[in-house]
């Protein structure tokens, strides 16, 4: 079991399960539990509890600062303030792609689904193997094969074909029953 | 609560569009058009190409509004078509045609941090210098990174909506955060 320098022990979520304890600093999961420190995500009584941890770890507070310090450097880059005509030109947008052919619009909601759907790429692939199948058989159709007879309705002779069968009858195995 | 009720707003708003009310679509405008916008330009570092992206993420909202279904929260579901076109974008390998100038941008945040006062040649200089490594810092984090710190970060977006917009397990989501902040903090060291 890992602790950090001060051998104290955070206690995740999974302790009230009877599961494993990890340290704060020293592990993935401790790291995300800070990382819920310290965008205040964490509920009233581990935030306590961590709260405690923290004033007696240095190694463990260290790790914190050092996350809320990148987050501070972090928020130093501003994001420029939104055109003031984005509406209008969204709207002409909007009334540009509602004024076009209704198939012009079906083929956008088609090929332009408002989110990737899942789906869409198997089915691809399986579109593309489809084709290739195709194509392969309209390339290579099988042909007759040339070296057996044709034999035509007209041709056959009935007296032949009774014999045939006869011959076949005395083949043919008798049921002992 | 708040953010609940806020959510079922959102979902609501939608509703209505769907049964065409024009204000409801203005109204779902207000609210979230910042923080898309905020979040491609984060995301592309290009002002004229985030906000041309958010008016397609818009435009497709309004396109899908009569299949609309509240099923995940609205705010997911725009993260999840901002985050889609961003990505697209980046690996069109558009950013090579788009880099922007950071001039005007050093200047509206030379600007916001100095409200009020005439910044001097000195706090620009400093400022540009912090703002191109946070950048650069930012930039080269791998895109599914840097997608995930944009909406963690700057637009608190909790693991599960994260996870939705990148279409990945909420582990998966901790363990990219874990990675990219891993990554900042080692590389933005110096500026702490």
């Amino acid at each position: 079991m890992k602790r950090c320098a001060r051998g104290w022990r955070i206690w995740p979520r999974e302790h009230h399960e009877g599961k494993k304890m990890l340290c704060l600093t020293q592990s993935k999961k401790g790291a995300e539990i800070l990382l819920d420190y310290c965008a205040r995500g964490l509920d009233p009584v581990r935030m306590a509890e961590l709260e405690r941890h923290l004033e007696h770890c240095a190694e463990c507070r260290g790790a914190m600062e050092q996350q809320l310090r990148l987050w501070e450097t972090l928020d130093e880059w501003k994001a420029p303030a939104v055109s003031p005509d984005f509406d209008a030109r969204l709207y002409a947008r909007i009334a540009r792609d509602q004024s076009a052919p209704a198939w012009k619009r079906w083929a956008r909601r088609l090929l332009q689904p408002a989110a990737p759907v899942a789906m869409w790429k198997p089915a691809a692939s399986l579109a593309a193997a489809c084709a290739v199948l195709a194509l392969a058989l309209t390339v290579h159709t099988p042909q007759p094969h040339s070296s057996v007879p044709q034999v035509h309705a007209d041709q056959v002779d009935i007296e032949q074909v009774a014999k045939a069968l006869d011959d076949l009858d005395i083949i043919t195995p008798t049921n002992p029953m | 609560m708040e953010a609940v009720a806020a959510l079922e707003r959102d979902a609501e708003l939608m509703l209505r569009v769907r049964e065409g009310d024009e204000t409801s679509f203005a109204l779902l405008l207000e609210r979230h058009r910042v923080p898309v916008v905020h979040f491609l330009y984060r995301m592309v570092q290009n002002r004229p190409v985030s906000e041309e992206l958010a008016q397609e993420v818009f435009l497709r909202v309004y396109r899908s509004r009569a299949t609309y279904e509240p099923t995940a929260k609205f705010t997911t579901w725009l993260f999840r078509i901002a985050t889609h076109l961003a990505l697209n974008w980046i690996r069109d390998g558009k950013k090579e045609k788009g880099q922007e100038s950071l001039n005007q941008e050093l200047l509206d945040g030379v600007e916001r941090q100095v409200a009020d006062r005439q910044p001097t040649i000195e706090q620009e200089m400093l400022y540009a210098v912090r703002l191109a490594e946070v950048r650069r810092a930012i930039e080269t984090l791998p895109e599914k990174q840097r997608a995930a710190v944009m909406m963690h970060k700057y637009e608190e977006l909790d693991y599960a909506q994260i996870a939705k917009a990148l279409r990945c397990s909420e582990s998966a989501v901790k363990s990219l955060l874990f990675r990219a902040y891993e990554t900042l903090r080692s590389r933005l060291a110096h500026m702490a």
